[in-house]
């Protein structure tokens, strides 16, 4: 079995002193796996990924491609990573069509594969001559998406790209996810709100919050404790009960087995 | 019929007079510069900062009038030119990815700069020109040292642009994606107002503020409107404003009219009526 292809560990970051929003984040995963990303809004879901593609740089912690520390804002390194932002605003006055948006993604390094093959994997070759401003929401996703995969990345970081699509968009765009991550072994991290779709489609699953801590097993959160951690992080306490000393697979960076609250009434 | 071939004949002095032919070159040479820019100008909401820069010269022609003669024009443009380019850097600086609106700050720069210019005019420079008459510029009055500027911008504007046109067009329609791919957005940022300084400062004495505003949006405004295509926004721009200027021009001088108000008035109306005729096209 191969070693992880990205590991991140105890990455850290905060906005404004005394106001952490990642506490000592890690986690692996190796090619072709994918890992989801859930929690409520300010949880750091988006810091995370800005920091993996360059767009912060990370205050403390590691990111390491193949077992070697890299820097993703370094111009060596950022062809790895390709993003797909949470909102893509785009200047609709001009007149880009599909074909155009992707050719401008290589003015500065050549694509590894051509624009219609791209086009093809995401099932938009017929739509190259389109001006974006006439697509769909679930078209345009898939726009980006082939914009995100032009230069072959080797990790691939969505952020909520299912946003704004009907059940059946997202069904498409998850399985042309699922279809890229086998057939070309990329690493897909994907942040979503929806539970469903990252507790079918994704093989890891973070879990992020606002109040400092994280899980990362997909055997132990399951709909229900997702749900609680979205909504009131009540039944989220039953994990602790349920883990123990079994720190494994439960990892807490601001406490031991035991809960925030457990620690504070004793 | 008498009014066609009066018309017809008043072109016939374009080709009589010198200083009719030379504004008629200045206004081809100028109108193809601004066509270039123009739909640059209009989609990356720059509408306002040129007309901020075109009435913030003043700050930098009455610091020039302060130093040297009005006869000394070289001398009193290069001033202004280094001077306005020295504010509009303040002014990049503070719009380079801002997520308060933009519009507040360019008022600010707009206001200040020109109270400001009027203020040393008058304290300094009051005996040494009219400043109005410089800012409202008459292109009837080229010289022929002015035409050669005029070459020399559009000789500087066509490589500016079309060299990196695609990176132009990438910076201004996804300028977040433009960033993760590695374009120095920053760049085009700065070089963007700059190029826009150098247009609007250099065409003041030849155009005047009112037709460079003019022929810096309507014709973008014409291409983005009617166009299907990047490249043929250009296209369309460069036409619109070669084409409605030249007329403009020639109305002018057949009517006796003020060339600037003319033109100005001409592109406008030539707008109205494209966009109208589109309209109706779509429909039917």
């Amino acid at each position: 079995m191969s070693g992880p292809f990205l590991q991140i560990e105890h990455l850290s970051y905060a906005y404004q002193i005394n106001k952490q929003i990642l506490n000592k984040i890690s986690f692996d995963l190796k090619k072709g796996e994918s890992l989801g990303i859930l929690g409520p809004n300010g949880g750091g879901k988006s810091t995370l990924l800005k920091i993996l593609v360059g767009l912060l740089k990370k205050q403390s912690g590691s990111i390491k491609i193949e077992g070697l520390e890299v820097d993703p804002s370094s111009a060596n390194y950022r062809h790895y990573f390709a993003y797909l932002p949470q909102a893509t605003e785009f200047n609709e006055i001009l007149p880009v069509r599909v074909k155009d948006l992707l050719d401008y993604a290589c003015l500065l390094k050549e694509s590894a594969t051509k624009i219609s093959e791209t086009l093809e994997i995401v099932g938009m070759l017929n739509k190259q001559d389109e001006l974006i401003s006439a697509l769909s929401g679930g078209e345009r996703q898939r726009v980006l998406l082939a914009k995100a995969l032009i230069h072959g990345p080797k990790i691939l970081v969505l952020d909520e790209p299912t946003n704004g699509l009907d059940s059946n968009g997202q069904d498409q765009l998850l399985a042309i996810l699922n279809t890229i991550k086998k057939e070309q072994a990329t690493a897909v991290i994907i942040v979503d709100h929806n539970i469903n779709q990252i507790l079918k489609h994704c093989d890891k699953i973070l879990c992020l919050n606002n109040s400092g801590h994280w899980h990362d097993s997909k055997d132990l959160l399951t709909k229900n404790i997702l749900e609680s951690i979205y909504h009131c992080e009540f039944e989220h306490t039953l994990i602790h009960e349920k883990v123990g000393d079994q720190i494994d697979h439960h990892q807490c960076v601001t406490h031991g087995p035991k809960h925030n609250d457990d620690k504070e009434k004793a | 019929m008498n009014l066609i071939s009066s018309f017809l004949l008043s072109m016939g002095d374009f080709l009589e007079y010198d200083f009719l032919f030379f504004a008629l070159v200045g206004t081809l040479i100028l109108s193809i510069t601004c066509g270039l820019i123009s739909p640059l100008i209009v989609a990356r909401k720059f509408a306002f900062m040129g007309s901020a820069v075109s009435h913030s010269t003043l700050f930098g022609l009455s610091m020039g009038l302060i130093f040297f003669p009005w006869e000394n024009t070289f001398a009193v443009f290069t001033t202004t030119l280094i001077i306005t380019l020295l504010l509009v850097t303040f002014l990049a600086q503070a719009t380079y990815r801002q997520k308060l609106p933009t519009d507040g700050l360019i008022g600010i720069f707009f206001t200040a700069s020109m109270g400001a210019g009027i203020l040393l005019f008058h304290l300094f420079a009051r005996q040494r020109g009219n400043l109005m008459g410089i800012l409202f510029g008459d292109i009837l009055l080229l010289r022929v040292e002015d035409l050669w500027f005029s070459f020399f911008l559009l000789a500087l504007f066509i490589p500016a642009i079309l060299i990196p046109f695609k990176k132009w067009i990438y910076t201004s329609y996804d300028e977040e994606g433009a960033i993760i791919s590695g374009l120095n957005v920053k760049l085009f940022h700065y070089s963007f107002y700059f190029l826009v300084t150098i247009l609007i400062v250099s065409s003041i004495k030849i155009a005047g503020t009112v037709l460079i505003n003019t022929l810096l949006l309507v014709p973008g405004v014409f291409g983005l409107k009617m166009a299907k295509t990047i490249p043929q926004t250009f296209v369309y721009s460069v036409l619109f404003s070669v084409i409605f200027s030249c007329l403009g021009l020639l109305l002018a001088n057949w009517q006796g009219l003020p060339s600037g108000a003319t033109l100005s008035v001409i592109q406008f109306l030539a707008l109205s009526l494209l966009l109208l005729l589109g309209k109706f096209k779509k429909k039917s």
